[in-house]
């Protein structure tokens, strides 16, 4: 258990080294301290999947009920899709967010002193697993286009008001690359979204006998789901680019995070990550 | 002899271009146009003109009394022009200052425009002579090889040549803020005037992918997409075609607006509003300024461009302070590699002396002491010999070394060492020793 401790400490000490030194070499516009920061967040990120693998082959079974081991999957997909990205993309920018937001969860999970969910039944296990997964590698995608969405809306600005543009890093992308990132995210945050929300009403059916219980969870995820759906139409219809969505999935994610902090650990609901 | 660095030159600053047009030395050999010639005062020179610097950088052992004469006759008798019109508009720089003028002009910052980046091509190219001329040396080799490096140094770590300081590129980096990369974007140019070719051809050259040339005349918006490779079409169909266009860029001389906003929101639908860039370079201006206020559409007119240009340049301004720092330092680590340079041929020499001496006398012993002395004896006493020398000479070096790295003044004792071992005994000349006495009177 020790040796876990000690590999999540030096896990969160390289998130912290890559995103500090991405920050600072943005300050500075050093090409080299950036990917560097890279290179450091990307080791964290091969520890921290081999710190997944192990407490998940070493601890089978009650490792799945540990609340840590969630947030910990969750600052890993965030990872994950930013890597996705940037290998898609090429926005190695959007590091601005990935990193620091994996650092934040991360600490986060290990900050939480190891509790146990209630999770019934283990027939509902691959239900489960879809609804955790899906909603989490949506919920990265979000943060990650929450970050285009912000520095676009930024740069539109800058653009827009021919003001200090000398003050822009040359090393921004550009408008497109973040209206991108942003379409990348809806195309495939909101179908991930929906199979996560789907996949949990089936296994409360499986476990609870019931589909909807007016948990503040669920009203607040079938909101959220409402509200994607429309971006998600308004984006594959073509009516909507740039500003626009950009304003909206900064609006989903914080609907997302504000459910997921205030909800999961401030209430007493059967979505409490509480100790 | 000491050898110092000199430079002589005129610039946009001290010289008005008539002045610069007559004193320009293209194809000036500074073997064959008289100012390296066999006597050596003038050891290693470069030359480098430009439409906006005439400068001759030299090496020599001479005073600047003395040198200034010769180099300022020389160039004025190539162009066959009064030396005293020369000397009025000169500048002239010696040792660090020298090195410090030639680092800065290398990163541009003495240019016309600061940061821009032809000047040092052109001083590559200056240097390149001088190299196959054989008249760059030692000290030239070295020089010009850091001032690159300052120069590439504050490329990359100043923003002194980043951002576009005309207003042609200002346009092409706003668009490539908007789109990235130009190889999916088209171009319309609605109006075949100069200044919209230019900025069309800028992006061209930055990989757009395709133009469009609508014109009142359409044989001129013919001539234009011919020479560039795009459409043509006549004004009645540029509304229609507008759609297609990423980029607009307007020069006609209609005396009202062409393109209105509510135009443009029915153009933005037929393309799913993807964005749109607008550059109105018209006066009276051409499109409506309230498309900018539409979403994905950006409309720049010639005052926002010339403002983006004038931004641009305070900023290169501001960084060409941090760029001087960079040059101090420089400039810094060039004359301690000067200073080594003096210092260094007279440790060589001192150590030659010794083991010359050591030499001699051991060969007396052996000679003294017959053939019964076996290897391993007289190796040994080679090595005393060496040793005692080298031991003897040890402190002098170190004195001198720990001199040269502490003050400027490292010469004065280099040059007490090599009298006191009298090291030039047979080099240097009767009257180099009278010029030297003739500096220590003045």
């Amino acid at each position: 258990m020790l040796s876990f401790r000690l590999l999540d400490f030096f896990i969160a000490i390289l998130y912290f080294t890559g995103a500090l030194s991405f920050l600072i070499g943005l300050i500075y516009s050093s090409k080299k301290t950036q990917d560097r920061s890279v290179i450091i967040t990307a080791t964290g990120f091969g520890l921290h999947s081999l710190d997944l693998v192990l407490k998940y082959t070493l601890g089978i079974g009650e490792i799945l009920t540990q609340s840590q081991f969630y947030i910990s999957l969750l600052a890993w997909s965030f990872l994950l899709i930013y890597f996705f990205l940037w290998w898609r993309l090429k926005l190695k920018f959007l590091s601005i967010t990935a990193a620091p937001m994996a650092l934040l969860i991360f600490t986060g999970s290990l900050a939480i002193s190891p509790s146990t969910l209630p999770i019934p039944g283990i027939l509902q296990g691959l239900w489960f697993g879809l609804h955790i997964g899906s909603l989490f590698i949506s919920m990265a995608l979000l943060a990650l286009a929450f970050g285009a969405g912000v520095t676009y809306i930024y740069l539109d600005r800058k653009i827009k008001s021919k003001t200090r543009l000398s003050n822009v890093s040359k090393d921004m992308p550009s408008l497109h690359s973040f209206d991108r990132a942003n379409h990348l995210a809806v195309i495939l945050g909101f179908p991930l979204y929906t199979v996560g929300v789907l996949s949990g009403f089936i296994w409360a059916a499986f476990t609870w006998k019931t589909i909807f219980t007016w948990d503040p969870k669920e009203v607040i995820t079938v909101i959220i789901w409402l509200i994607f759906a429309w971006l998600f139409h308004k984006r594959i219809s073509g009516a909507w680019k740039g500003k626009k969505p950009a304003q909206m999935i900064i609006l989903i994610f914080i609907l997302t995070l504000t459910s997921f902090i205030g909800i999961n650990f401030f209430t007493e609901t059967h979505h409490s990550l509480r100790p | 002899m000491e050898q110092k660095i000199y430079l002589f030159g005129l610039n946009h600053k001290t010289a008005q271009i008539e002045i610069r047009e007559k004193f320009a030395l293209t194809g000036f050999n500074p073997i064959h146009d008289g100012l390296m010639d066999r006597d050596g005062k003038v050891g290693e020179a470069l030359v480098l003109s430009t439409c906006n610097r005439v400068e001759i950088l030299c090496v020599s052992g001479l005073n600047l009394d003395q040198i200034a004469p010769i180099v300022l006759k020389k160039w004025a008798e190539f162009c066959r022009q009064d030396p005293d019109l020369l000397k009025k508009h000169v500048y002239t720089y010696e040792g660090l200052e020298a090195v410090n003028h030639l680092f800065t002009v290398a990163a541009s910052l003495d240019s016309m425009v600061l940061g821009e980046p032809q000047i040092l091509g052109q001083l590559k190219d200056a240097y390149r002579k001088a190299v196959e001329k054989k008249t760059a040396g030692v000290i030239i080799n070295r020089l010009l090889h850091k001032s690159f490096s300052a120069a590439k140094r504050i490329r990359t770590e100043t923003a002194v040549s980043s951002s576009a300081v005309s207003i042609s590129y200002a346009a092409v980096e706003l668009a490539k803020k908007i789109f990235g990369e130009l190889q999916n974007q088209r171009a319309m140019l609605i109006g075949a005037g100069e200044m919209a070719e230019l900025a069309a051809l800028h992006l061209l050259n930055s990989g757009l992918k395709d133009i469009m040339v609508a014109n009142r005349t359409l044989e001129r918006a013919q001539e234009l997409a011919n020479r560039y490779k795009g459409q043509a079409m006549c004004m009645e169909k540029m509304l229609e075609n507008l759609h297609r266009a990423d980029i607009v860029i307007s020069s006609t001389g209609a005396a009202t607006t062409i393109i209105r906003a509510s135009q443009v929101k029915e153009v933005l639908k037929k393309r799913k509003h993807q964005p749109m860039f607008f550059i109105d370079i018209a006066v009276p201006r051409d499109i409506d300024p309230n498309v900018n206020q539409l979403d994905n559409v950006y409309l720049y007119d010639i005052d926002d461009l010339k403002e983006v240009v004038e931004e641009n340049l305070a900023n290169r301004r501001e960084e060409a302070d941090k760029a001087g720092e960079i040059i101090r330092e420089e400039v810094t680590k060039f004359s301690d590699w000067l200073k080594s340079l003096d210092l260094s041929p007279t440790i060589v020499d001192l150590l030659n002396r010794g083991e010359l001496i050591a030499r001699k006398e051991l060969k007396k012993t052996m000679r003294v002491l017959g053939p019964e002395v076996d290897e391993t004896s007289r190796k040994a006493m080679e090595q005393l010999a060496l040793s005692i020398v080298g031991k003897l000479y040890h402190e002098p070096i170190v004195f001198l070394k720990r001199r040269s790295r502490e003050e400027g003044s490292s010469q004065r004792f280099i040059d007490l060492t090599r009298r006191i071992f009298n090291l030039d005994q047979e080099h240097i000349p009767e009257n180099a020793h009278q010029s030297r006495k003739k500096g220590i009177e003045k």
